[in-house]
């Protein structure tokens, strides 16, 4: 359990999704990181059912449900700007018989998959971002393993992601700047992610706007 | 003023009630206080009116009667006031004896002036003397007394002897009791211990952990009979017992797990019988042992039955480079080369065969008890998660398993936490961890005994540790010259002996890593001695107010050794006229040269170029210093007497 930095890289003019991943794990594979399997993080979005709406008319919140291929036996419920709860794998169960409270956006189902690099104390998961059938972008994940505190190893983390990103690397995630100098947990990872799904969400609703 | 809120004081007297009681919730029950005249009347009460008049009181007696009618036929409208007076004032009553006594007195007196008005007349009455004779009369009741204390005296002896007589006979009973136990009685103390069921007209008990959360197969019943054959009208014998069980065949006896290490493999015809029946039986005593003890027995032999299962089932199935041999009731396996830990299941039972062989000669005794307690431990502590697996309470949307197992969803635990948690080692993987690690210590142990013995120059001074884990424990060692310890103490190693290897913590914080091999540390240890020695000069040196001119740990030049490297040092008198030079291999032994000035060799050949005297301070050659035959008792304290004779004299 380390902190984590979760970013996007912008897919390399010219190519493809696909070759642009190549070119980042030929990347880390020449640096001597160790492929250890793959992993997948996905996200399924609820919103409140009308008939629980206040009467103001006020939108109704939306909901994330996530998994985490690196918390196999948990499942992470989260509200934008709101709070996370970590339950364990029943709770999709759980989420069919709430079909009254939360209904499940239609193709809403938004995930990335990749491989898992260990490189010395660093985890390195490069993963493709798909909603659908369609490859939508690329993210980056960083973890340094002996640190749990974001505020005391963020430089050593932007150092590394420097080296290996070049001119696309991120700024401090915002969860790092909402505590300061708090042990770093799952959660935070995974707002990180929740976050990233919904910026890649509205990025694809403005080509195909224009398209139209 | 008006700001501040009035605050509010109750005041209370001391609680001057008195209690009546406490209830269970805490609350007090008060009496009510008295008032004045409740408490004149109480008062009034205390006093005994009896007292002091006690010879009226007969007469008294006598006379009430009359008095209540008296009163009863004088003062009928008195009575309904006083009935008035007693509902309303009830303090009224405490006067009554006094009234009673008074109107009995009353009407005594009336009685007496009216019999002696009478009298007075001598018309109707008249008083005359009555006749003395009533002495015989008065003898009677005394006698009378006499028989009837003696009648009742009769009767209360009687009353004891009976008594008597039946404790006599419950006493008799109750040792006859103790001699012929109850078979309820002990079917109640059985009950006590073991679990018990009925089962037709059977009483069955069960011996086995399953409860306890074993998972071994064997049904471990057991019987409860009644003993009955006994004839009642011999003696009975001492440790007669009416309740017996019987215990299933392949239980009874005695069985226990051996554990040993041996250094060669035997021959493969000794396999699996040689550790048979080894311990001599503990002599049974005559007569059948009492249940408790049979059932306890029988219970161990399964508890050892279980473990050797469990050890065979995971040799079987365990992959291991040289694969573990299962051959009767052995187990064996080899976790060093040449070496063979045996893990076997001795069961004896108390049949004449066994006892036969049991008394076949016996081998020296190379029980590792404590690899077999450790089994034991294992077993049990194995029980234990297979019974907390399915431990209640358990919240009902959890899934089942371990309590940390349920954790680990909620408290998104990562992969590496939950591999860490699903590591089962079985019960052979980490016996043969402990032995390793239990071999280990002791050859190292041992090697350095051995060097610490043989070699006296340096010394080595080993510290274990005494509180150990089962897989990892340390040693401090020390090398140390006689006399000099103080000031030599370079050399500290600590060494952390684990199950296949030694981490050797060098006291500047090297670390090295040496195998099981026990020649590998020897090597070790020989050549920090020789470099203990080089180290130890050096630190002389120091006290000797002596130069150091160069010192190596480990020169490249001169015949290499086969251990380690050699050390050299070389170190100048404080006035520079002499040098010692000092190397000490692990294997060639130390070598010591002298270098003196240049005057005072006198088989130097004269040089040409060095005409001028003062090239005769320059230094000179190199001679040997016949070492062996220096005096002193060790290395250092021939260096110190050599750099002595070589320091200047002072005076």
């Amino acid at each position: 359990m380390g902190v984590t930095c979760v970013s996007q890289m912008p897919v390399a003019e010219g190519k493809s999704v696909q070759q642009t991943v190549e070119l980042l794990t030929r990347k880390l594979e020449m640096l001597g990181a160790e492929k250890q399997g793959t992993f997948c993080v996905d996200c399924e979005t609820y919103h409140t059912a009308a008939s629980t709406l206040g009467s103001q008319g006020q939108p109704g919140k939306l909901m994330y449900v996530m998994h985490n291929s690196e918390y196999p036996l948990s499942c992470f419920a989260l509200f934008e700007n709101g709070p996370c709860l970590i339950a364990d794998t029943n709770f999709d169960v759980l989420m069919v018989k709430l079909k009254g409270f939360f209904q499940s956006a239609k193709a809403s189902k938004i995930e990335t998959r990749g491989t898992r690099y260990q490189y010395c104390d660093f985890l390195v998961k490069v993963g493709t971002v798909t909603m659908g059938p369609s490859a939508r972008g690329i993210s980056v994940e960083v973890e340094y393993g002996p640190c749990v505190v974001a505020s005391d190893c963020w430089s050593l983390l932007l150092e590394f992601l420097q080296n290996f990103l070049g001119t696309h690397t991120p700024g401090a995630p915002t969860v790092f700047g909402n505590r300061h100098d708090a042990v770093y947990g799952p959660a935070d990872t995974m707002v990180q992610y929740m976050e990233l799904f919904n910026k890649i969400r509205k990025q694809q609703q403005v080509p195909v706007a224009g398209i139209r | 003023m008006s700001g501040v809120r009035a605050v509010r004081i109750s005041i209370e007297s001391a609680c001057e009630k008195q209690v009546q009681e406490v209830g269970l919730d805490g609350t007090e029950t008060y009496l009510q206080p008295l008032s004045m005249s409740q408490n004149l009347a109480r008062l009034a009460q205390r006093i005994d009116f009896s007292q002091g008049s006690g010879s009226e009181e007969e007469e008294a007696a006598g006379a009430e009667g009359d008095a209540q009618d008296w009163a009863g036929a004088g003062s009928g409208g008195d009575q309904d006031d006083e009935e008035g007076l007693v509902k309303f004032q009830p303090s009224l009553w405490p006067w009554d004896s006094v009234r009673n006594n008074l109107r009995s007195a009353l009407t005594e007196m009336c009685v007496l002036y009216d019999v002696l008005s009478i009298v007075r007349d001598k018309k109707f009455m008249t008083l005359d003397p009555v006749s003395q004779d009533a002495l015989p009369p008065k003898q009677n009741p005394q006698t009378l007394q006499l028989i009837s204390k003696k009648k009742s005296l009769a009767g209360a002896a009687q009353i004891l002897l009976k008594g008597a007589e039946r404790l006599t006979k419950s006493v008799t009973e109750n040792q006859e009791n103790k001699l012929q136990r109850d078979f309820n009685s002990e079917l109640l103390r059985l009950r006590q211990h073991w679990k018990l069921r009925k089962v037709g007209d059977k009483i069955l008990g069960d011996l086995s952990y399953r409860s306890a959360g074993s998972l071994f197969p064997h049904h471990g019943t057991f019987e409860v009979i009644k003993n009955t054959d006994i004839d009642l009208d011999k003696k009975i014998p001492e440790d007669y017992c009416p309740l017996d069980v019987q215990i299933p065949s392949d239980l009874e006896g005695s069985a226990y797990i051996k554990v040993s290490i041996q250094k060669q493999a035997p021959d493969i015809g000794d396999l699996g019988t040689v550790n048979l029946f080894k311990r001599p039986l503990p002599k049974s005593k005559p007569g059948s042992p009492h249940w408790q003890t049979k059932l306890e027995a029988a219970q161990n032999v399964l508890l050892c039955k279980e473990i050797f299962a469990q050890l065979s089932r995971e040799a079987v199935q365990i992959k291991s480079q040289i694969p573990h041999i299962v051959v009767k009731n052995q187990i064996i396996s080899q976790p060093f080369p040449n070496l063979q830990l045996s893990i076997s299941l001795c069961h004896s039972s108390n049949d004449k065969k066994s006892l036969k062989s049991a008394t076949e000669k016996q081998s020296p005794e190379d029980h590792l008890y404590v690899l077999e307690h450790n089994l034991h431990l294992l077993i049990r502590e194995f029980h234990k998660q297979t019974l907390s697996s399915i431990m209640m309470p358990h919240p009902a949307s959890a899934p089942f398993g371990h309590k940390r197992m349920r954790l680990a969803g909620p408290q998104a635990f990562d992969k590496n936490e939950i591999n860490s948690l699903q590591s089962s080692e079985g019960l052979l993987e980490k016996i043969i961890k402990q032995a390793k690690h239990i071999f280990l210590r002791s050859r190292t142990a041992a090697t350095i005994d051995s060097l610490a013995s043989r070699i006296e120059d340096p010394q080595i001074q080993a510290h274990w540790s005494n509180i150990n884990d089962v897989y990892e424990s340390s040693v401090k060692v020390l090398i140390t010259s006689q006399g000099y310890e103080q000031i030599c103490k370079s050399i500290q190693l600590q060494l952390n002996i684990g199950i296949e290897q030694i981490r050797v913590v060098h006291r500047d914080g090297r670390v090295i890593t040496l195998s099981h091999q026990e020649q590998e540390l020897q090597d070790f240890l020989l050549s920090q001695m020789s470099q203990h020695q080089v180290h130890a000069v050096q630190q002389l040196a120091k006290v000797m107010g002596w130069q150091v001119l160069s010192f190596s740990n480990h020169v490249g030049l001169g015949p290499i050794e086969s251990i380690g490297n050699a050390s050299a040092i070389t170190v100048a008198s404080p006035n520079g006229d002499y040098a010692i030079s000092v190397r000490n291999g692990p294997e060639s032994g130390s070598k010591i040269l002298v270098q003196f000035p240049r005057n005072q060799c006198k088989d130097l050949p004269k040089s040409d170029v060095l005409q001028d005297s003062k090239w005769n301070h320059l230094r000179g050659p190199f001679k040997e210093v016949q070492w062996n035959k220096m005096e002193g008792r060790n290395f250092v304290y021939k260096m110190e007497l050599l750099m002595s004779a070589l320091s200047p004299c002072l005076l």
